[in-house]
């Protein structure tokens, strides 16, 4: 073929050719493209991986922000709870307290009316005994002195009239 | 001085009765290059690249996005991507390996005259053809695989009516057409820059030849890209089962 040899058309060459290219694309293929493609691939699935996961470390953070806020508001409904009622028990107990001091107090005072009344007629009694003690000395005494004849007689008349 | 233009490359030497041309040679050189930088890079892959290992990371996810942009993901991206791939970066480079000043001018003379040792390997049709060769083999195969072998050769030969037979033929025609049409816009586009930028500084040695070189890069990297995005959509359109 006149046109083959002109383009300079061998067939040991072009086998040659054929057996050099089927090489480099075996090759590149085998060494680089696929582990290529493959470490590309690993890298983007790091990549999605890490956007992903950040995502969800986002939504997490939020979350548990919400969960705080929600911890924190629980937290002080219970210590409002907790005062309150520690506010009920002491007004209560003061209350308790108080009642039972006035009680006391009461019961104190009404034996000590009692005390002093019983003081009060004991004293009277013993006042009654002292005076008629007292009477009846003094009566003595003037009897004593001046129990004349005169007076004896004044007083009978007086008696008398009466 | 004279201007030697041959459409064929030339033979620089021989090992036992094999023929080494030139843009064998340079064949050769290019994969060896590739290979070693491609399988330092992927046998060494780091999570903080290097600036090669992201030039490369780049070049590789473009590559593998654009062809799944065209077939569709999943096997078939993955099985017909090193083929793509590989076209298009070797094609680049052997472009692009022109432009590396000087060389065009080392020659050595085995008794036979002067043999330029460099040649656009790209301009070499022998392996222009080849690489076509593999392209629309490969489109048939997958054709084939996608629609079985007899409505395969029923797609060419289909004598339901005169019709259907005439056009059978013609998509026989088309997938020769395919081989020609592929091998000879690769082959001629960069024999024509080669042939152009050799006449250019003969005529010219001094900034005249510039311009052309700016559309001699342009033209590397377009024909590499088409000819690897051509075969990706004869394979593309080949694994669409007709329904």
């Amino acid at each position: 073929m006149e046109l083959f040899d002109a383009l300079g058309i061998n067939g040991k060459i072009l086998l040659a050719q054929f057996i050099n290219f089927a090489v480099l694309v075996f090759v590149l293929w085998r060494f680089a493209y696929k582990p290529i493609l493959k470490f590309l691939e690993d890298r983007r699935k790091k990549i999605e991986k890490g956007v992903e996961n950040s995502e969800l470390a986002i939504t997490k953070l939020e979350e548990i922000a919400e969960k705080e806020k929600e911890v924190i508001i629980e937290a002080k409904k219970e210590a409002l709870n907790l005062i309150n009622e520690a506010k009920d028990n002491a007004e209560k107990r003061g209350q308790e307290l108080i009642k039972k001091a006035q009680e006391e107090a009461s019961l104190v005072m009404l034996k000590e009316k009692e005390k002093l009344n019983q003081e009060k007629i004991e004293m009277f009694k013993e006042m009654k005994n002292n005076l008629s003690e007292l009477v009846i000395l003094a009566v003595e005494k003037v009897i004593e002195d001046k129990m004349d004849s005169e007076k004896d007689k004044e007083i009978i008349k007086k008696a008398l009239k009466n | 001085m004279n201007l030697s233009i041959s459409l064929s490359p030339d033979i620089l030497f021989y090992i036992g009765s094999f023929p080494v041309t030139n843009t064998f040679f340079w064949s050769i050189i290019i994969t060896i290059f590739l290979i070693l930088i491609f399988v330092l890079v992927g046998q060494r892959l780091k999570d903080k690249p290097s600036k090669l290992q992201n030039f490369i990371e780049i070049l590789i996810e473009e590559a593998y996005s654009f062809v799944v942009s065209v077939i569709g993901p999943g096997k078939k991206a993955r099985r017909i991507f090193p083929l793509v791939a590989t076209m298009f970066i070797f094609v680049l480079v052997s472009n692009l390996i022109v432009y590396i000043p000087g060389q065009n001018a080392v020659s050595i003379d085995l008794g036979a005259g002067p043999v330029a040792i460099f040649r656009a390997v790209m301009s070499d049709y022998g392996l222009v053809l080849i690489m076509t060769l593999i392209a629309v083999i490969t489109t048939q195969i997958v054709a084939i695989a996608v629609s079985g072998p007899f409505k395969y050769i029923g797609k060419f030969l289909n004598f339901r009516s005169p019709m259907g037979f005439f056009l059978g033929l013609m998509d026989l025609v088309g997938e020769i057409a395919k081989i020609v049409s592929l091998s000879f816009r690769l082959f001629g586009n960069i024999f024509a820059g080669e042939v152009l930028g050799m006449v250019m500084l003969f005529l010219a040695p001094f900034f005249v030849p510039l311009p052309f070189m700016f559309l001699g890069l342009l033209t590397a990297v377009v024909q590499a890209f088409v000819f690897a995005v051509l075969t990706l959509v004869f394979v593309s359109m080949a694994s669409e089962s007709e329904a």
